[in-house]
């Protein structure tokens, strides 16, 4: 367990729904993640789950419209030793039942970024996009 | 990122550096996949690379599928530390 165990902490930031935002989200996280001590091994399962979530808004729910000047939302926040990341945005509305990874005998790309999210975090969860949002996505890890 | 392609003999050594995400898998596939179609043992270098995502995993699995219908070799011969991390977790589920 990490010194975050007593920090509670809460920081967002948007970003425009681009692919070449990528970058910038993982910057954000290691920023926050640095702040809050988390150590390096996690800090790099996190940054790879956060982007992979954010990765699968500009490719899933912005599919059709790559020049979109919306923007998403990335939450961090910490507290009694739960990390929770909130993800907003106003793209197509995403059913849950939808989101799942790929059979494990059906060797294509495709579908791992949801893969690599379900095993760094304990939780993943779609609630109601409050408005102005569409989709509200929320990962949960225990620390 | 940024890429080298060393030559030897009918074997090319691909080098690729920085991060690879989403954004330019498509840059690293582009420079991968033409050699192996030109029928090209390809060694890929990924000691320099900080950070792969999905987006890179699906750029070694094309390399490497397409390699085998080209009945030639792609090889990983050099892997950071952060990309050895996501390869072990990508390999729990390929």
């Amino acid at each position: 367990m990490s010194e975050l165990a007593h920090t509670n902490h809460t920081e967002k930031k948007d970003f425009l729904v681009r692919s070449s935002s990528l970058k910038d989200v993982r910057s954000f996280c290691r920023e926050v993640f640095e702040k809050l001590h988390i150590d390096q091994n996690l800090k790099d399962e996190l940054v790879l789950a956060i982007a992979e979530a954010a990765q699968n808004i500009v490719k899933h729910a912005y599919k059709d419209s790559p020049n979109t000047e919306d923007k998403m939302v990335v939450q961090i926040s910490c507290k009694d030793n739960k990390l929770q990341i909130g993800f907003y945005d106003m793209g197509t509305p995403v059913d849950p039942g939808k989101v799942k990874h790929r059979e494990i005998d059906n060797v294509k790309p495709g579908g791992l970024g949801t893969f690599f999210i379900q095993q760094i975090m304990d939780a993943v969860e779609f609630k109601d996009g409050k408005k102005p949002w569409i989709n509200h996505l929320v990962l949960t890890k225990q620390l | 990122m940024t890429y080298k392609v060393e030559e030897i003999d009918t074997k090319r050594i691909v080098h690729l550096n920085g991060e690879i995400d989403m954004e330019v898998a498509d840059k690293a596939r582009q420079t991968i996949l033409p050699l192996i179609e030109a029928g090209h043992e390809v060694h890929l270098n990924l000691s320099k690379v900080e950070y792969m995502d999905s987006s890179g995993i699906s750029v070694l699995i094309e390399s490497k599928k397409l390699s085998e219908q080209k009945n030639t070799k792609f090889e990983l011969v050099e892997i950071s530390k952060p990309v050895e991390k996501v390869l072990a977790m990508a390999r729990k589920f390929l």
